[in-house]
């Protein structure tokens, strides 16, 4: 049947009037305009082009940031839960530690403030624990793995690759599983349960995780030979020592093992007034560790607060709980009292020109010392990998292995991650660096290729269309208050309610990623963008004449124009 | 049942018994609270409507015309500086012959800004095709938004509806809200052809050439004239079922009388209580109220003021050079009559200076004691 209008003219026929009197008393076309493809006068076309969220950019574990926002809106948890399993098995730890390099790259901050995706991270991470979620796992492979080191990096290659159905045994030098998570960073800013709930759920893929063996010691590396590949993630677990005279006295300690000791149990000796000296979160760690110890503690940072590599939140905290800075001042040595530590002799610093780290470089200044009274000092000043277990044949730079871009050591089928390959030093670089290892063992044990990585089309703030939005603050994230916290190692941040994440997530612009919010389909003055499945959009291009409106209106930058074929030369 | 109620809300009341299903509007003294009312009946649900914010009345009536082109019962309200700034779209709602329904809260134009009664700014729009009808009392108001949409619905072209500004928008009176059964008996929903359709496109509004400009002007004329019919027609119905009637020119005690005062809007019930104080007293004077004034009812008119020998016209309006402009329309109305009366005009009431019975007693003893209208016509109580 020939298309026609629902007046009953047919497209092919034409429409006479007796007179002007029959003529319709609008100006009004009677037959239908379907007749008119006004597509033909396009130069432009308008196509539904996802392009990447800067918050999924900057996440070095790769999640899909926006997507799982975009079904808390929703409220659909679980969904949004499993949408973060796919590419990190550790959410309700990130959730706490993670250091968000997400948010900074939020758009949303250009605007009013960044979406809180940590603490929705950590939502549905304790969501999926509290609900028992679990993810599924492909049919079993013959291949078996060994994995070195229980810590982010080894967890998370031994996840995704039980995920894919290798056999995967964790050997680990430490009585728990968790590396840094276990033994470095303290309960009250990752509580154990927590960490441990996950790593169960990481076993319950059938991951094997033998603790207390050290490779190099209780077995070689090389006695690994039973399994098809090998993948080493024995992260930074020696602290930089501090290097100044007296640095050999009683009451010198170093924050890893500071907080190796309290999180192990062990008993700690600790004197009532502490020098903390660095300013990164080692740093905050051991000097919140120390004031929980019932010390006074003053943190003694060479640069100025601007210059401090720990996460603000950290550092707030620890000024909230009483811990004095120290800005621009470095420890010149150690004042020694029968052996023990009498004093700390420090030096004011200045800041000179930027680094080769974009810091401004700390010059001490003549004539400036000045003692500090205490008897403890804590080194935190960075920290180094123990290599010496490493046989000959795996290449290591600057202190750590070599690895090409996928974890890829010099010995074939032995890959690396983590602290001790790419000395990143946060849990979220060390949890995407074990995911890439795991493509690339699955890739070199199944000859599949693996997907070839793509320049991302990252959406700038510019490119959001703000007439749709509204400022709104984050949900206040309530902490536990500064004399309960000071009196033990309870958690601080005490975590959003199902309310907050849901009036949360609300904020996301969603940016480069259509989330059906019907805006183009609204505005298309011709009628030619069509609603499949009450969803998705179709446009049709015998209509659309290319003018752009919905590209404009888009409120996230999903739609691009793009040059028609027919003008391209 | 019966309301004490303000005229803005009479008017939110009969969009709301209509079962208007867009609103697009923009809030301005002092019509806000008629858009306030609807938007609060949208969001509790009492009215299942899309209302529309916009950021200016030219986009309220761009709106309105939108919803109404796709079939949708449409409803706005504006008042004064809002009905200027929608000028371009109210020609293009009426020659796009649609039955859209507006409020319009008569407030005087600036600058002088004013925010009270005065009735040029919807007589500004005289000749861009709409009806206009103006309200002396809140029910008439509640009353005419029911008769407007029968009447636009069946000649296809757009009502004004006009209140004084807070002489009735802001005043509270008992109005009797009608039962929602026989307003939908009164007023039911169809379906309208030639409408806006994805499933059935059509052009709409495009380019006229001058063979056929003229035609389509002609029939928007021939439907203007037959307003007057449907309007009669809707208030001889409305009477029927709801016991209330208009007309679309009343006379007040007319009969006998030698004076006939000509009056609109709220002026129209000063001049009742003015006419019943000078029969009390003996005088033979009577009211014309005109309630429509496009298309003027020059049949009522003539009928009712054909015997006279003098007629005062008040008008809360100026054209400036050339006087009242319901005197004009008067005038002009009655010119052809063979024997006409001779018409005095009065300009009072501007800027909502009070009109009241006194004004109207002087302008009925100006009248009376002159026998020849002057050229011009006279500023009541002007102080130059």
């Amino acid at each position: 049947m020939a298309p026609g209008s629902k007046a009953g003219w047919r497209l092919d026929e034409k429409i006479t009037f007796a007179s002007e009197r029959d003529m319709p008393p609008l100006a009004v076309s009677l037959g239908t305009m379907l007749v008119n493809k006004t597509g033909t006068w396009r130069y432009m076309r308008p196509v539904y082009e996802d392009k990447t969220p800067p918050c999924n950019h900057a996440c070095p574990a790769g999640e899909k940031i926006q997507a799982y926002l975009e079904l808390s809106k929703a409220g659909e948890f679980g969904r949004a839960w499993e949408l973060i399993m796919e590419d990190n098995p550790l959410p309700s730890v990130c959730g706490r530690v993670c250091y968000h390099p997400c948010e900074q790259a939020c758009n949303r901050s250009n605007f009013d403030e960044p979406l809180a995706i940590h603490h929705v991270e950590r939502f549905l991470g304790d969501y999926g624990l509290r609900k028992n979620l679990k993810v599924k796992r492909e049919a079993a492979r013959s291949e078996r793995v060994a994995v070195v080191g229980a810590g982010p990096a080894g967890l998370s290659c031994a996840y995704h690759l039980a995920r894919k159905g290798y056999a995967v045994t964790i050997y680990e030098a430490q009585p728990v599983a968790g590396g840094m998570l276990a033994v470095g960073i303290p309960r009250y800013r990752l509580p154990r349960d927590i960490l441990e709930k996950e790593i169960a759920n990481i076993c319950s893929l059938g991951v094997e995780i033998k603790t207390g063996i050290r490779i190099g010691l209780d077995i070689a590396l090389d006695d690994l030979s039973g399994y098809q590949a090998v993948f080493i993630a024995t992260g930074q677990h020696q602290s930089t020592r501090l290097d100044i005279p007296g640095q050999e006295a009683r009451g010198v300690v170093y924050g890893l093992d500071l907080l190796r000791d309290l999180n192990l149990g062990r008993s700690v000796e600790m004197g009532r007034r502490v020098a903390v000296i660095g300013g990164g979160n080692t740093a905050m760690d051991a000097a919140r560790s120390a004031v929980r110890q019932g010390a006074r503690v003053t943190v003694v940072y060479r640069r100025s607060r601007e210059e401090m590599p720990a996460i603000p939140e950290e550092i707030r905290e620890a000024e909230e709980e009483g811990i004095q800075f120290l800005y621009l001042s470095a420890p010149k040595r150690v004042l020694v009292k029968n052996a023990a530590v009498g004093g700390l002799e420090c030096l004011k610093m200045r800041l000179g020109e930027p680094d080769q780290s974009g810091r401004r470089r700390p010059i001490p200044v003549d004539g400036t010392e000045f003692i500090l009274d205490v008897d403890t000092v804590i080194g935190a000043i960075g920290q180094e990998a123990d290599l010496s277990f490493l046989p000959s044949g795996i290449a290591t730079d600057r202190g750590g292995i070599q690895i090409d871009d996928h974890g890829v050591t010099t010995r074939p089928g032995t890959f690396s991650g983590g602290d001790v390959a790419t000395g990143a030093g946060t849990v979220t670089a060390a949890i995407g660096s074990g995911k890439k290892a795991a493509l690339a063992i699955h890739s070199y044990l199944s000859g599949e290729e693996m997907e070839e990585a793509f320049e991302p089309r990252v959406v700038a703030y510019e490119e959001i269309n703000l007439d749709y939005f509204e400022t709104a603050a984050r949900p206040v994230m309530p902490r536990r208050q500064i004399t309960e916290r000071l009196a033990g190692f309870a958690e601080v941040v005490l975590g959003y309610t199902e309310a907050a994440t849901l009036t949360e997530a609300q904020r996301c612009f969603s940016c480069g990623v259509c989330n059906h919010c019907d805006t183009c389909w609204l505005f298309c003055p011709d009628v030619a963008i069509a609603k499949v499945n009450h969803r998705d959009y179709l446009i049709n291009y015998d209509y659309c004449k290319g003018c752009g409106v919905c590209v404009e209106e888009c409120p996230r930058s999903a739609i691009s124009m793009e040059e028609e074929m027919k003008w391209k030369k | 049942m019966e309301k004490v109620i303000i005229g803005n809300y009479a008017v939110s009341y009969g969009a709301q018994l209509a079962r208007v299903q867009v609103i697009a509007a923009y809030p301005i003294t002092p019509q806000t609270q008629i858009v306030e009312k609807l938007a609060e009946m949208c969001a509790s649900g009492e009215l299942n409507a899309r209302f529309i914010p916009v950021e200016s009345e030219h986009s309220a009536m761009a709106s309105t015309i939108g919803a109404a082109a796709t079939g949708a019962r449409a409803f706005t309200a504006t008042s004064s500086q809002g009905l200027a700034l929608m000028h371009e779209m109210i020609h293009w709602a009426a020659a796009s012959r649609l039955p859209i329904v507006m409020a319009n809260v008569n407030r005087a134009l600036g600058p002088g800004w004013s925010i009270w009664a005065d009735q040029n700014d919807s007589l500004s729009q005289r000749d861009t095709g709409w009806l206009q009808f103006y309200c002396e009392s809140n029910q008439e108001v509640l009353d005419t938004v029911l008769q407007g949409y029968r009447i636009a619905e069946q000649v296809m072209l757009p009502v004004m509806i006009n209140l004084d500004g807070f002489l009735l928008s802001h005043t509270s009176e008992p109005v009797d809200i009608p039962d929602q059964a026989l307003v939908d008996k009164y007023l039911p929903l169809t379906r309208r052809h030639l409408i806006l359709d994805p499933d059935d496109p059509h052009s709409f509004c495009g380019l006229v050439d001058p063979g056929h400009y003229m035609e389509m002007r002609y029939k928007m004329h021939q439907a203007q004239l037959q307003g007057k019919e449907a309007a009669r027609e809707a208030d001889a119905q409305f009477k029927a079922i709801f016991g209330r009637s208009y007309g679309l020119a009343e006379g007040y005690r007319l009969e006998g009388a030698e004076l006939a005062l000509v009056a609109s809007g709220t002026i129209a019930s000063t001049s009742r209580v003015a006419v019943d104080r000078l029969r009390g007293r003996g005088e033979k004077v009577g009211l014309l109220k005109i309630r429509m004034f496009r298309p003027f009812p020059g049949e009522e008119v003539g009928e009712l003021l054909g015997g006279f020998k003098k007629v005062a016209v008040i008008d809360r309006n100026i054209s400036f050079g050339h006087g009242g402009i319901f005197c004009q329309e008067l005038k002009s109305a009655l010119y052809n009559l063979p024997q006409r009366p001779q018409v005095y005009g009065y300009i009072a009431g501007l800027g909502g200076r009070d009109v009241t019975p006194q004004t109207i007693l002087d302008i009925a003893e100006l009248t009376a004691c002159r026998d020849v209208p002057p050229a011009e016509a006279d500023w009541i109580g002007v102080k130059v």
